[in-house]
């Protein structure tokens, strides 16, 4: 009998637990996650494997948490992209400063453009590196290229 | 809607509020609810929305079953959803022989029982937040008011206490307190459940009780 009351009382105590609650509005989203993720993993099943992306997906579906923590990713991303070409951009002056004279200098008519435009157009003719001016910067290279020739057969007809 | 089950038929029954029917919808009498076989069957043909309902009907009793074996939100969460994903996979296989709601509950048992095994260290406790019903319970208000030795405990402390004391037991015990003394559950019921004789459910809480009164001799007379 002594034991009897004894449980009675810690039937009582466990009662508490029946009022641990999940947070406010847990039950109302919970089954639309489980359907969401047993037809993610459908679609998965009709495409054999899945690709990464599907898979992304449906992690991104069925858990909203992914959907933050992979937006924020690509917006750290997006602004860390920003600050380093800013600093590209301030710490070498010399880089688009050489690029912008290259850019700027005249191209020579190339030689095939030039044997194109003639009307006996079937004939040999020379191609060479143009000269490149001299520039101080990365690009300023010098190469001493020798000419070079090649025979073009452009009509066809084995001249 | 708050639609309420039988436990021991399955079947669907409304709570009293939803039974007050509003004028419109006394003009017009809804359709009848879907039987639990009925749900099962549709969901068998691959009926998402049927699965929804019987998920709707049994996600707070699994959830809480998991939970209280867990002590841990976030694995409940993640233990009862898996447990209601491999019910849908297996319906198929599912012949009918118990209700659907036992036959689920025995698939988020057996779960949590797997992941509590392979958890080496137990993990830390993440207990959901006491309602506010709590402090009207008759029956906590007359154990903490008059035969508590400890009259000052507050309600978390309390839960704490209540929580560690569960995490002590061996999980089949942990498993019949919680579907007997928590749930509400009957031997006959727990038996299905965790496939064994009502004289084993009977033993099991007997000890389970023995042992958490050790355990919580300070909050009791």
């Amino acid at each position: 009998m002594r034991r009897e009351e004894e449980f009675e009382q810690l039937r009582r105590l466990l009662a508490l637990k029946r009022h641990e609650e999940p947070p406010p509005g847990y039950f109302d989203k919970f089954s639309r996650e489980v359907i969401s993720r047993i037809r993610a993993g459908e679609r998965g099943n009709h495409s054999g494997e899945g690709s990464w992306l599907q898979r992304l997906w449906a992690a991104v579906e069925s858990k909203p948490i992914f959907a933050g923590a992979f937006g924020a990713a690509v917006c750290a991303l997006l602004i860390t992209g920003i600050l380093n070409s800013e600093e590209t951009g301030v710490n070498s002056p010399a880089i688009l400063n050489g690029v912008s004279a290259q850019a700027a200098a005249p191209f020579p008519q190339s030689a095939p453009a030039m044997a194109l435009n003639r009307p006996d157009a079937a004939q040999s003719f020379l191609v060479t590196n143009s000269s490149t001016p001299s520039l101080d910067s990365l690009f300023d290279y010098h190469l001493n290229v020798q000419p070079a020739s090649a025979t073009v057969d452009l009509l066809g007809d084995g001249q | 809607m708050m639609i309420m089950t039988d436990p021991a038929t399955g079947k669907a029954q409304k709570d009293s509020a939803s039974r007050q029917k509003t004028p419109a919808s006394a003009e017009t009498p809804a359709a009848p609810e879907p039987t639990e076989s009925e749900l099962v069957a549709r969901a068998r043909r691959g009926d998402l929305a049927a699965y929804d309902e019987l998920v709707r009907r049994y996600q707070q009793r699994v959830y809480a079953t998991i939970y209280h074996m867990t002590s841990n939100h976030e694995d409940a969460n993640d233990l009862a959803q898996e447990a209601f994903i491999k019910a849908f996979q297996a319906l198929k296989s599912f012949k009918g022989g118990s209700s659907f709601y036992t036959w689920v509950y025995r698939i988020a048992v057996n779960k949590t029982i797997n992941f509590l095994k392979q958890r080496k260290n137990r993990s830390q406790m993440s207990l959901n937040d006491l309602d506010f019903n709590v402090e009207h319970d008759p029956d906590l208000v007359a154990l903490i008011s008059d035969k508590t030795p400890r009259r000052e405990v507050n309600l978390t402390e309390l839960q704490e206490k209540l929580n560690e004391a569960m995490q002590r037991l061996s999980e089949p015990h942990r498993l019949t307190v919680t579907l007997h003394d928590i749930q509400g559950l009957s031997h006959e019921e727990i038996a299905k459940i965790m496939e064994c004789n009502t004289g084993t459910v009977r033993s099991r809480l007997f000890y389970a009780r023995q042992q958490l009164q050790g355990y919580l001799s300070d909050y009791l007379k």
